[in-house]
């Protein structure tokens, strides 16, 4: 009888080509993430004369040979408008996740170039990129796309409209640290130090309260008789018509185990449309103090995440409490969408979005100074998923709810062409619109 | 040393319509010192084959020389009865030499509607009745429609179909300053239109780059540097602040051709849910809303959806008459047997010949005096770059564009008196 013979794979595999390295994720690339170089296009300022594609091509082919060159620029006759389409070298290239012989990497310096060793050019990139970056040269079919030049892109040099801004990117989001500061701070002094003190807290005369909570409470009872909680808690109020829903995005300890629960799940469940009514938290404010009218007592206090947190999670309650399980159900619902809670039901915000109609500011994006056709960073950033891309991608400034806003600031902190500012609420004209 | 390789692809289509074939033949490299090419190799090649249409680039046409747009139509005008050299810029001259040819003669008439496809040095001649009584801007859409690459088309319109004298050529879209008839005479072969893939490329010097790159600092530093645009071109002409009064606080966006760093054309919104228009005719502009006032907008854009000359339309219609109704009886706009051949002189307060004017189509404003005008507009002709930016710069000398073809100050010397020879030559007889 023949002995079986032990089969050997000899076949090569990707990974023994072209391993793929680790992501690495550290706490100071978080808050420094790496300079994200790329190329800022004005199309208020591009004439359409074509320079950026002849002396891009002369790089590709040597030639001056504009339909080869990986800058692309587009009019649109009906809008009269011209658009660049050039790779912006993102964080998270889609073009990389999509190349299937990983001939596409995103280099230390954060450029993303194609190793044309590896490439196919099957064009898969093209499309999964949302620019359309990668472009194919019509004669002789291969990928190539924009590499910056190494750091130095001539298109940059020769635009005589100046048209097209070379830029290294923000090298410290200080928005982004101050935001993560403050929630982490008043979350340590909210639920772990002054337990409970959200709800309602008194210390000799000075009086703070939850504004929900004071409404329910003159519900239960009937009468005004905590003229001091109504007092404190119009301080809440009070700062929401200054600097809109700031308490949201930036002290709810709540929000802060929400944006948490976010770094964890990033991908997305989705919600079933029926239940993405953003009037749904009024409901639950109505009910709330409805509620608490029939029953006599503060009902939606008992199951408020907020509060639960604040009463429940100190060094003095801790697991000693039912309510406990409260907030890991409701924080589970960010696996469905970012700030779910926020969005569609905590009254909390309701009250607080129904205060903000007063507001002094507003957030504003300028459409003139975006870029419009491919970033929408400020988009996808929204935690609340208030901008309207597709209006931007028109070249319309967006109108931002601001009684939706929660006032996180990542849209500005983000927007690599200072198009989102914040603007008295009287003030009509958005960046990039300015009479000068 | 032969300077002039580098800027061509030796290549020269001619197509015999009649016959539906085109041939591809090189270039005499020996003639192009003496020549250098535009008008001067147009005319040369119009004399060799009679009753011709020919399309020609110039040396610098494609290369880094700021404005190096131009595409020149060299045919017999039907309207002036003589050569004329008819100016196409956007981006149809670099796109004809990227699709692999320099000059492209047309003969014979062709048995059907057609359209001319140049792609890598190749000509194909497509049968495109379907096209035939179609608007500008549908034909645009039917060509895209064919899957072929397109980068530019000069293409006829319903004015060309129905025979209408001034019928102009246009560029994709956006008209042309076609004033000389020159749709009329493709509309007589059966010419469509002619679309131009530019997919290819041409070599280049090393240094062409940073000259120019220095030259368009040069302009953008100098007086004139920080204007552009279609309305600042308006008002140095005759008439032109009146012309331009329909344009004010309306979006206009600035348009620039081919490596152009100053825009002498703008995209227009004149209302809302219209779409933008181009205004790239500044002549032709001014002649429609001394005729029409505030009703200018409409007008002109019917004169680009036909394929009108906006200049020739408002030559021709009465004190208040309606586009709409001349469009509807052709015949109106026929001219009278044996008179009124010009449809369009210089504006009075210039001192251009008419002669002159109608020699380079007809459209091309008069920015500057009579001779200083007529040298300018023949050194755009011959080298291949926009005569409204030559007209408009004046700095830019021949030596600076020169200092693209040859950096030898022998040589240069030498092609200097080349050039001026040719340009009287072409002032003087086309």
């Amino acid at each position: 009888m023949q002995e079986p013979v032990n089969e050997q794979d000899f076949s090569l595999k990707l990974d023994d080509l072209r391993p793929r390295a680790p992501e690495k994720k550290t706490l100071s690339g978080y808050f420094m993430p790496p300079r994200h170089s790329f190329i800022l296009f004005d199309p208020e300022k591009c004439t359409g004369c074509g320079a950026c594609e002849m002396i891009c091509s002369t790089r590709n082919t040597e030639k001056v040979a504009p339909a080869s060159a990986s800058v692309k620029v587009v009019t649109d006759e009906t809008q009269g408008k011209t658009f660049a389409i050039l790779c912006q070298h993102c964080r998270k290239p889609l073009c990389l996740e999509a190349c299937p012989t990983r001939a596409i990497e995103k280099g230390k310096d954060g450029i993303v170039r194609i190793d044309r060793l590896f490439c196919t050019d099957c064009g898969l990139c093209t499309m999964a990129c949302p620019a359309a970056a990668p472009l194919k040269d019509p004669k002789t079919q291969a990928i190539h796309k924009c590499d910056l030049c190494e750091g130095d892109p001539l298109c940059v040099k020769h635009c005589p409209e100046n048209a097209l801004t070379f830029t290294r990117g923000k090298a410290f989001r200080w928005i982004k640290g101050l935001r993560w500061s403050v929630q982490l701070i008043s979350f340590l002094l909210l639920v772990m130090v002054f337990v409970g003190t959200f709800c309602y807290f008194k210390a000799g005369e000075v009086t703070l309260a939850c504004p929900t909570g004071t409404l329910q409470n003159i519900a239960s009872s009937g009468a005004i008789l905590l003229i001091g909680g109504i007092t404190s808690a119009l301080a809440l109020l009070i700062l929401t018509i200054l600097a809109g829903r700031l308490f949201c995005g930036w002290v709810c300890p709540f929000g802060f185990v929400l944006d948490l629960v976010d770094k964890i799940t990033p991908k997305k469940l989705g919600w079933p449309a029926f239940l993405k009514s953003r009037m749904t938290k009024y409901g639950v404010l109505a009910g709330a103090v409805g509620g608490s009218y029939a029953l006599g007592f503060q009902a939606f206090c008992t199951i408020c995440p907020i509060g639960t947190l604040c009463r429940s999670y100190g060094v003095q309650s801790f697991f000693k409490s039912a309510e406990l399980a409260i907030v890991p159900a409701l924080a589970s619902l960010e696996i469905a969408q970012r700030r779910s809670w926020c969005r569609y039901f905590c009254p909390v915000g309701a009250l607080l979005g129904l205060t903000a109609t007063l507001r002094l500011i507003k957030i504003v994006i300028g459409a003139k100074k975006c870029k419009k056709f491919s970033c929408i960073q400020c988009a996808e950033v929204c935690p609340v998923g208030i901008i309207e891309a597709d209006q931007l991608r028109e070249g319309i400034s967006p109108k931002i709810p601001m009684t939706e806003c929660i006032m996180c600031m990542r849209c500005i902190d983000r927007c690599p062409y200072d198009a989102a500012k914040i603007r008295f609420r009287w003030q009509q004209a958005a960046p990039g619109e300015e009479k000068t | 040393m032969n300077h002039f390789q580098t800027f061509y692809n030796m290549k020269t289509g001619v197509v015999d319509l009649s016959a539906r074939t085109a041939e591809v033949t090189p270039l005499d490299r020996e003639r192009l010192p003496t020549c250098f090419g535009g008008a001067v190799v147009n005319r040369t090649l119009l004399k060799e084959y009679g009753d011709a249409l020919v399309f020609g680039t110039g040396a610098l046409t494609g290369s880094f020389a700021p404005a190096s747009s131009l595409l020149v139509a060299t045919f017999k005008s039907p309207l002036f009865d003589h050569v004329c050299h008819v100016p196409f810029m956007l981006r149809t001259g670099p796109d004809m030499k990227f699709s692999g040819l320099d000059f492209l003669v047309i003969k014979g008439a062709a048995p059907e509607l057609s359209v001319l496809y140049v792609n890598q040095g190749i000509v194909n001649v497509i049968p495109s009745e379907h096209l035939r009584h179609l608007s500008v801007s549908d034909a645009v859409t039917a060509l895209k429609r064919e899957s072929l690459p397109v980068r530019s088309a000069i293409l006829t319109g319903t004015a060309a179909d129905r025979k209408i004298p001034h019928a102009a050529a246009s560029v994709g879209v956006t008209g042309s300053l076609d004033k000389a008839g020159l749709a009329s005479r493709m509309a007589a072969k059966n010419l469509k239109g002619i679309v131009f893939a530019g997919m290819g490329g041409l070599p280049f010097r090393k240094d062409h780059p940073d000259i120019g790159k220095a030259l368009i600092q040069r302009i953008s530093s100098g007086k004139h540097g920080k204007t552009g645009g279609f309305v600042s071109v308006l008002k140095g002409l005759d008439g032109g602040k009146e012309a331009s009064k329909p344009l004010r606080g309306l979006t206009i966006k600035n348009m620039a051709c081919y490596h152009c760093p100053s825009p002498c054309m703008s995209y227009v919104k004149f209302a809302r849910h219209e779409p933008s228009l181009l205004l790239l005719d500044h002549e032709g502009w001014i002649a429609l809303s001394r005729k029409v006032g505030e009703h200018v907008f409409p007008v002109y854009r019917s004169c680009l959806q036909g394929g009108l000359d906006p200049a020739g339309v408002a030559q021709r219609m009465p004190e208040g008459g309606g586009i709409t109704e001349w469009l509807l009886d052709p015949e109106k706009m026929l001219p009278e047997a044996g008179k009124d051949r010009i449809s369009m002189a210089p504006p009075e307060a210039s001192d251009v010949a008419v002669k002159h004017h109608a020699l380079f189509g007809g459209g091309i404003p008069p920015i500057l005096p009579g001779d200083l005008w007529e040298k300018r507009v023949g050194l755009a002709m011959i080298l291949g770059v926009c005569p409204l930016f030559l007209l408009r710069f004046p700095e830019i000398t021949d030596m600076d564009l020169l200092r693209f073809i040859s950096q030898d100050e022998v040589a240069l010397s030498t092609l200097e008196e080349n050039l001026t020879s040719l340009i009287n030559a072409v002032a003087a007889n086309g």
